[in-house]
């Protein structure tokens, strides 16, 4: 966790130091003579930010030179892989909506993480998809009277 | 007639068969839809505006009713059972109620979440019924400048949420914030990083947004942690223990207290307009917390946690009324929805009500109190069904609970930037959890940043750009006080211990308990 | 949601191949309409406008004999809707029904939005906004004279705005009489309704909703061109010699090149309406007026309060665009 720490210290201070000194000055407005500036509040927040993110670099830097190095990262290939699937998903399910039709979307986004996830019984992936959809057909066209657009 | 006199005829009024169902009808709605992860409050008043066009104003306004107060209780079940807040209110009974559920004590923390939620919202109900019209004129007393006060005090409490690392919790926290600045600046309407999208005009939402960083990254996390999770789940012996099952005791003597300070809590949170229901359960939680004799193992699975969470949660939707009634004035979201609906069905809010209408305000009163008692049985029968979820393997759990993340997400702008918005929050909620960043002090930052910010300017202009007008505000030079006291008695007391934070930030990330702990606080 | 189905696109091959122009275009207009209609709301469910339109959508669906569907898509004061309405198929089936602030005020003061009204057809409007200047029912004053002598004891004076107009109106008054305002910035309508009935704010701009509180607030100015029917005797802004009455009311947007058929039809649906007592009963109970505009009434008033508001937006110096 170290390691990860350090890490996330040195791109949060970074994450700070752009949005100070380069998107809050071209992205938000001065605004006018006599109230608090708009910029204040994000500008103090990316301040505190950097700070802390400074600190928390040399804490763990501090502590490693103390105990050693560390083996594993907090983030698992496991887990970076379930990230990589349910994002394909979602993309497919995305492009699906612009191109096609909200319901292609819905039952790709099901089918899509059932299969992603592991599930092979053809039974269950036609099944699911069908009565969830069926569900919320049900309750935005006949009960809430709206529609996906 | 006499007040009780009133209330009894309306007790008779609201047992009525063409009412008593559609109360039932509300509070099951509100409490199923709170229990689904990804829908929440705003979805099932979105189902019921056009339904109750056609009810009589009675049950009309009761099954509303009904339905705040129902998916308040609901959305506790999805917290513990999938630690999967159904809204940002319940994020803090995730921290203990889920850790408790992967124990094998779904069943206790699912009632012990149930009797709190039922108990606050009882006591905050007759705190509306008895005391409406004199607890309204003190709150009318809360201002802009006291309001900035009371926000400042409460964020004292935001390191108690920060788990193991309190530089990462107030680092999230300050994200949190700076999320929230997007958008047009209320005061000088300058836009803040919008990029030009329209969309972003009115800020990120704070619906998807949560939905994202709840249910989206905790469903990825656990999506990544499939096969471990499913073969704990085998082992999982849910109820075979009495101990396991029910509320002990020794366990009520311990929560009661946390019971009745989050109903105090919450009853005053939401009394106060502009603070709504998650600043009530993240103060009672924090509060809790700072007060218990283990701080340390909050996190863990310690019941009072889901204790105080949840019965400030509850107390939040009753009392957010007493304004609406007694001056007209809307305290929360809820309640400016429910004004347009008592209009519609001939009950305009305001202190006249008491006097035109006593029959009709007997019965809302009346179905008020019924409402809470119909919310103990729904929640008893529910979470048998619920908590069934628990043994269903993951891998069919996750695809369900992401379409209704994406719909719970769309329907808050009827568009599909808000499907962008909550991947955006997914992803970052992802590396939040595994780099152990909370995102409980993420959002806290995200629902009271604005409003800090926005009263703070109100109140430069209502103290006339002279701080020494201040001396006119009694209550926020008290609370002002107050927080000055709570940070110097933090510093002083938990020194130590935060200390012991700074320099070893990763004590409680030993792998040997990354399969339980792994998704508390920030983890 | 741009959707070309091959069935469509075969036909619009095929109509030009035999050359029937209006072979593929849409349904002709006597057939209108032929199934659900979508109606966009540019505000979030539960609020003032989104009520009047669900009840405008029940009596249109009633008058048309097909359903129409309620969307509410919030965003920007209701310009991401229109933008979205911009891009849908001008076939009658997809409308906006919304204040017509997002044309005639929006475009002056919001950076990234420029509508027209020639961006758009109308099919009518039904409903008045009373915008005017609330206060406490014990204020000293009852008009803006009097308020302005009142300004002049006590400088310093707390004023709540919640939108860049309600700035400009304190601000064109205070800069002609030399008054010395603290504006108070707002967020939300009930939020307005607290500042005042906690005496934060001796005065606010409000949208109209104060009319819900007759025993605690008055009203001491018409922001619009005509006297308000919920406070007939309270002067106009105009009436006390400053132009700056801005009118805006709920209006049905279609896109541009939507047949005149359907935007008659549509019209016609729209005026039953003005006569439907559950229609009445909603806008009665939240005090907005229902003042009826038809096809091309509805058209010249847009153009017409464009051309005044850009007037007076630009003249303040406020405009984005």
């Amino acid at each position: 966790m170290r390691r990860a720490n350090v890490t996330s210290g040195i791109v949060l201070a970074i994450f700070g130091l752009v949005m100070l000194f380069a998107v809050i000055p071209v992205h938000i407005a001065p605004g006018p003579e006599g109230v608090m500036s708009p910029r204040l509040v994000p500008a103090m927040m990316m301040i505190v930010v950097t700070g802390l993110a400074v600190l928390l670099v040399i804490t763990n830097l501090r502590a490693e030179r103390r105990s050693g190095p560390e083996a594993g990262s907090p983030v698992s290939r496991s887990a970076l892989i379930a990230l990589l699937k349910i994002g394909a998903v979602f993309a497919l399910a995305i492009v699906l909506y612009l191109w096609l039709s909200p319901l292609a979307a819905g039952a790709a986004l099901i089918i899509g993480a059932l299969v992603a996830l592991g599930e092979r019984r053809p039974f269950v992936i036609v099944l699911m998809p069908v009565a969830l959809l069926t569900a919320l057909w049900l309750l935005f066209y006949k009960l809430l009277g709206t529609a996906i657009v | 007639m006499s007040a009780l006199e009133y209330l009894f005829v309306g007790f008779q009024d609201v047992v009525d068969p063409g009412i008593l169902p559609w109360l039932t009808v509300g509070v099951t709605l509100g409490y199923v839809v709170g229990a689904l992860p990804g829908l929440g409050k705003g979805t099932g008043v979105a189902v019921s505006i056009p339904l109750t066009f056609y009810l009589e104003p009675v049950a009309a306004l009761g099954m509303l009713i009904g339905i705040a107060k129902g998916s308040g209780a609901g959305s506790a079940v999805s917290a513990i059972l999938l630690n999967t807040p159904g809204e940002p209110s319940s994020a803090p009974t995730a921290l203990d109620g889920y850790p408790l559920a992967r124990q094998g004590k779904a069943q206790k923390a699912l009632k012990m979440g149930l009797y709190a939620s039922v108990i606050g919202d009882f006591l905050s109900t007759l705190i509306l019924i008895g005391l409406a019209a004199p607890l309204a004129s003190y709150a009318l007393m809360i201002g802009p400048v006291e309001l900035c006060a009371i926000l400042l005090f409460s964020l004292t409490f935001v390191g108690g949420l920060s788990g193991r690392s309190l530089t990462k919790g107030l680092i999230a926290a300050a994200l949190g914030v700076f999320f929230a600045t997007v958008g047009l600046e209320v005061e000088t309407f300058v836009p803040r990083f919008t990029f030009g999208l329209l969309e972003l005009e009115d800020g990120i939402s704070l619906v998807p947004m949560a939905i994202g960083m709840l249910a989206l990254a905790e469903m990825i996390v656990q999506a990544g942690d499939l096969r471990t999770l499913d073969a704990e789940t085998a082992n999982i012996k849910d109820g075979t223990a009495r101990e396991d099952r029910v509320v002990l005791a020794s366990e009520w003597r311990r929560c009661i207290p946390a019971i009745l300070r989050g109903t105090a809590i919450g009853s005053a949170v939401g009394i106060l307009p502009g603070l709504g229901a998650s600043v009530g359960s993240f103060l009672s939680y924090g509060a809790t917390q700072r007060l218990s004799r283990t701080p340390e193992k909050f996190g863990t699975g310690m019941i009072e946690g889901v204790a105080a969470a949840e019965s400030a949660d509850n107390a939040v939707v009753p009392s957010s009324l007493v304004p609406l009634f007694a001056l007209g004035i809307p305290g929360s979201v809820i309640a400016a929805i429910l004004i347009a609906a008592f209009i519609l069905h001939g009950l305009t809010p305001g202190p006249l009500m008491f006097k035109e209408q006593p029959r009709l305000v007997a019965d809302v009163y009346a179905a008020m109190i019924c409402a809470s008692l119909i919310m103990l049985i729904v929640g008893c029968t529910g979470q048998r069904v619920f908590a069934q979820v628990i043994k269903v393997p993951l891998r069919l759990i996750i695809p369900g609970v992401l379409l209704l993340c994406s719909v719970g997400a769309y329907m808050e702008t009827g568009s599909i930037f808000s499907i962008y918005v909550m991947l955006f929050f997914g992803v970052l909620g992802f590396f939040a959890r595994k780099l152990d960043f909370s995102f409980v002090t993420f959002l806290i930052g995200f629902v009271i940043g604005p409003k800090l910010e926005l009263s703070f300017r109100q109140s430069i202009q209502i103290l006339g750009h002279d701080m020494t007008n201040l001396v006119k505000h009694p209550i926020a030079v008290a609370f002002i006080f107050l927080t000055i006291a709570v940070v110097w008695w933090i510093g002083r007391g938990n020194r130590p211990a935060a200390a012991a934070r700074h320099l070893e930030p990763d004590v409680a990330a030993a792998p040997h308990n990354t399969g339980t702990t792994r998704n508390q606080k920030g983890g | 949601m741009i959707c070309f189905t091959r069935r469509s696109l075969l036909r619009a091959v095929l109509g030009a191949a035999v050359g029937v122009a209006g072979f593929a275009s849409a349904a002709p207009a006597d057939e209108f309409p032929a199934g659900p209609i979508n109606m966009l709301v540019g505000y979030g469910a539960g609020g003032q406008t989104d009520l009047v339109a669900r009840a405008a959508a029940k009596v249109i669906s009633d008058q048309l004999g097909v359903p129409v569907n309620v969307v509410n898509k919030p965003g920007a004061g209701g310009a991401v809707a229109a933008r979205d309405l911009m891009q849908a198929k001008p076939d009658g089936y997809t409308m906006l029904f919304h204040s017509n602030t997002v044309v005639n005020s929006a475009s002056f003061i919001m950076e990234r939005v420029d509508f027209k009204p020639d961006d758009f057809e109308y099919a009518g409007m039904i409903t008045a906004y009373q915008v005017g200047m609330a206060t406490q029912k014990d204020s000293p004053f009852d008009n803006i004279t009097e308020f302005v002598a009142w300004a002049k004891e006590n400088p310093g004076f707390s004023y709540g705005a919640l939108s860049p107009e309600a700035r400009l109106y304190m601000e064109e008054i205070a800069k002609k009489n030399d008054l010395d305002a603290n504006i108070v910035p707002l967020q939300s309508g009930s939020e307005m309704i607290n500042a005042l009935l906690g005496k934060q704010v001796v005065l606010a701009f409000s949208g109209g909703i104060h009319y819900r509180y007759p025993d605690e607030l008055k009203t001491i100015s018409a922001l619009t061109t005509f006297r308000h029917p919920s406070a007939p005797d309270v002067p106009t802004i105009e009436e006390e010699g400053y132009p700056l009455g801005m009118d805006s009311r709920t209006t049905i947007f279609l896109p541009k090149g939507t047949p005149q058929p359907i935007l008659d039809r549509l019209g016609e649906a729209l005026k039953a309406a003005e006569s439907d007592a559950n229609f009445k009963k909603v806008t009665d109970a939240a005090d907005i007026p229902i003042m009826y505009l038809g096809v091309d009434e509805a058209y010249q008033e847009m153009e017409k309060t464009y051309a005044k508001n850009k007037e007076i937006i630009e003249g303040a110096g406020l405009a984005a665009n």
